[in-house]
């Protein structure tokens, strides 16, 4: 994008020149006044003069920032849905095809000319980089939020609240779609070379990824579903609570929790704050027999129960093992906290929703007491049934989602109450039909980033000359360790 | 090998690439200091190995186990500049930076905790935050340059050498957070539905990104200053600050799902 505009800049721009200690050659020289010549044309040049330069670049794009937000004003949030499928698939075809008809028609336009360059593009960039700013600052809530749920400041009216779907984001990214769209037209009427490769992947795959991800997000569709163990079930909620009937059935075969062993802790009494406050430490239970030593106590694994009952009566806790729904983890540890002090003896369990859970006393104001065991996997067994009379069993876990038509089924969560004994398993079911769009432009940008890795930036006359003499003097050097080599080898 | 016995490992290393940066200047040839930083290195990889070993998963999870990872990176981004670039100051600036981390995790280390969530137990997991944390190094590497510009100011000798080497460390630090980056956007799609959701971490993310493209095509135009290109690497590196670690901090981020530790 620099060389051909390299008269085209703004007033009050400096050029500097630097020759790197060597004679400039005579066509550099002669360039460089003609530049020097053309610049001080340039800076008498009044404001929307052609051609444009950064500030007009910051003034259209605050312009539509400020556009978007006088529609925000006036008729609130975008709702995406009034723009699904047909409206989202025609959009986009007219939307490309705008930008071809421009230009073609326009190509000496040097509006449009400017909206494909520099110029444009880093205003534009600059100022939807504020937006994030704003997006990453102030709290969001999801789009269907209503408004009187939102909280009442002056920040509401403007739509920061729900930044991805204000007027002023959504135009703001509509420019800079325009200004990719045309950046990348405007090269393919250049004179190709090596370098372009990585410029084509890198903003054609950006435009991809931001038009697919932009009308895509009119057409995503995200249902959850809960199906008990042994039912199936066929209908499923969207976010907003309405109930849709789906032509593929889940029937859930058995619904599994595995978690990491349980972990002792030393307890403050009154706070249950676990210590030592700064920096608190753990034990991860290991087997039978084993001491360990944290927070200043010495714990002894006595026994461990992994499926117990707990009984009290008016003094005493009974643990006995039991294999039943409910269960608790149960550990039996002797503490020794401090020399001289009698042991401690007793069971530590994290209860479930059966039986609470149980602390063990060890000093006046400390207890060793175990904290809910962490969740290491969770997976539904599932038989699959579709309209078309097929099933199938399949297994549906975190991170190991199930494709099955337009749908993608995953593992969403549980019935957090009964824990490990969840007998309920909920699914959650996108629909994303600009996927293909979107997962094309991600791939082009990965290619086009694994390209600027290797390739850099590009490099200028001046720079190449500075390489191209680094090279001379390293082959001199290595000529130079040669020849004394040689010489010390004949000595 | 655990967090007990990382002060160890931690001087060790620090002494090796502190001997390398002193070596950078003495030295002629640049096989001693790159050696010195080179087992220095080693013996930080040593310490990253046995952690990962003790743990079971990779040492990658927690802010503290992410320090460690870029006190590691950022001498090698120091070695592959000077290595390039002959800039001798770079070895002593990222010596320091990682001496400074490293002091972090030595007062306020973090608790063993082999517990991954279902979450992050997927193969995105180790190359999205490794990758995160090599470019977070050499964009640090870019950033002191920039301060080194900006402080010595017209007592450089030679500026457009130094404006081509800082254009290409942004160059490779940029092409890693995009790829770290969408690699997290396929990842999320896998684990959360879909690949792109606002959260925070991400916004943040997105704005990072967003500052370092500011640079780059600014610095596109031949007459771009390098003074206002130094200000916006600053700026862009406060971004990428906010995206690792200050976002745990913002009001935003309280619902985030990004949040491990």
């Amino acid at each position: 994008m620099a060389g051909k505009g390299q008269s085209k800049q703004p007033a009050g721009q400096r050029e500097i020149t630097y020759y790197n200690g060597s004679s400039p050659d005579l066509d550099e020289t002669v360039r460089w006044h003609r530049r020097q010549v053309e610049q001080m044309k340039k800076r008498s040049r009044s404001i929307w003069e052609q051609p444009w330069g950064y500030r007009e670049g910051f003034i259209v794009a605050a312009g539509i920032v400020f556009s978007g937000l006088l529609l925000q004003l006036t008729v609130a949030n975008i709702q995406s849905a009034l723009f699904a499928s047909p409206l989202s698939g025609i959009f986009g075809v007219l939307f490309v095809t705008g930008l071809l008809v421009v230009h073609f028609l326009l190509p000496r336009n040097s509006t449009v000319r400017w909206l494909s360059g520099v110029y444009a593009a880093v205003p534009a960039i600059a100022i939807l980089l504020l937006l994030c700013i704003i997006l990453g600052l102030i709290p969001q809530f999801p789009h269907n939020t209503g408004n009187e749920q939102l909280p009442s400041t002056r920040f509401t009216p403007l739509g920061w609240y729900r930044m991805t779907t204000s007027w002023p984001f959504v135009l703001l990214c509509f420019y800079i779609l325009i200004i990719l769209g045309l950046t990348i037209l405007k090269r393919t009427g250049q004179k190709q070379s090596f370098r372009d490769i990585g410029f084509y992947l890198n903003h054609l795959g950006l435009f991809l990824a931001l038009l697919g991800g932009l009308l895509g997000s009119a057409d995503l569709e995200r249902l959850t579903m809960h199906v008990s163990e042994g039912e199936i079930e066929w209908r499923a909620k969207n976010n907003s609570g309405d109930i849709k009937e789906l032509t593929l059935a889940i029937q859930l075969d058995t619904f599994l929790i595995e978690e990491y062993p349980p972990r002792l802790v030393l307890v403050e009494n009154e706070t249950e704050r676990i210590l030592p406050a700064v920096r608190p430490e753990s034990y991860q239970f290991e087997a039978v027999g084993k001491t360990a030593r944290f927070a200043g106590v010495t714990v002894e694994i006595v026994d461990y129960l992994p499926h117990a009952a707990l009984f009290r009566d008016s003094t005493f806790l009974n643990v006995v093992p039991m294999m039943m729904e409910g269960a608790t983890t149960a550990i039996k540890v002797r503490v020794n906290e401090t020399a001289g002090n009698q042991p401690v003896e007793g069971w530590v369990s994290n209860g479930s929703y059966l039986f609470p859970h149980s602390t063990l006393q060890v000093s006046e104001n400390t207890s060793i007491a175990m904290p809910p065991q962490e969740i290491k996997r969770y997976r539904s067994y599932i038989t699959l049934y579709t309209e078309k009379g097929t099933a199938r069993q399949a297994i549906i876990e975190v991170n190991r989602p199930l494709q099955v038509e337009d749908w993608m089924i995953y593992q969403y969560s549980y019935d957090d109450e009964k824990g490990k004994y969840s007998d309920t398993s909920v699914f959650e079911l996108v629909r994303d039909p600009w996927l293909k769009v979107v997962y094309t432009g991600i791939y082009m940008l990965m290619a086009g980033a694994l390209f600027l890795f290797i390739a850099g930036p590009k490099k200028g006359p001046q720079e190449k000359k500075f390489f191209s003499a680094r090279k001379k003097q390293t082959k001199l050097l290595i000529e130079k360790s040669k020849f004394t080599d040689s010489q010390s080898n004949s000595i | 090998m655990n967090w007990d016995s990382f002060i160890y490992f931690a001087i060790a290393s620090l002494l090796f690439w502190a001997a390398g940066a002193a070596a950078a200047y003495k030295c002629r040839n640049k096989t001693i200091p790159a050696l010195l930083t080179v087992t220095g290195l080693l013996i930080f990889a040593l310490f990253i190995a046995g952690l990962w070993h003790l743990l079971e998963r990779p040492p990658l999870r927690t802010m503290g186990e992410t320090r460690l990872w870029y006190a590691f990176f950022l001498p090698v981004a120091g070695l592959l500049t000077y290595l390039r670039w002959n800039h001798k100051w770079i070895l002593s600036f990222t010596t320091l930076l990682s001496a400074v981390f490293v002091m972090v995790n030595i007062t306020s280390p973090d608790i063993h905790n082999k517990a991954l969530m279902p979450a992050l137990q997927s193969p995105w997991f180790a190359p999205h935050v490794i990758i995160y944390m090599f470019s977070y190094a050499i964009l640090g590497a870019a950033t002191l340059v920039a301060l080194y510009y900006l402080v010595r100011g017209k007592k450089i000798s030679n500026p457009e050498r130094l404006m081509l080497m800082t254009d290409e460390l942004v160059y490779a630090g940029t092409a890693c957070i995009t790829l770290g980056m969408l690699m997290g956007a396929i990842w999320a799609k896998e684990a959360w539905g879909h690949y792109w959701s606002w959260d925070p971490k991400e916004t943040w993310a997105a704005a990072t990104w967003l500052g370092y493209m500011v640079y780059i095509h600014y610095r596109l135009k031949k007459n771009a200053s390098y003074k206002m290109s130094m200000i916006i690497l600053l700026f862009a590196f406060v971004l990428l600050q906010i995206c690792w670690y200050g976002v745990n901090y913002l009001p935003s981020a309280q619902q985030s799902i990004h949040t491990y530790s």
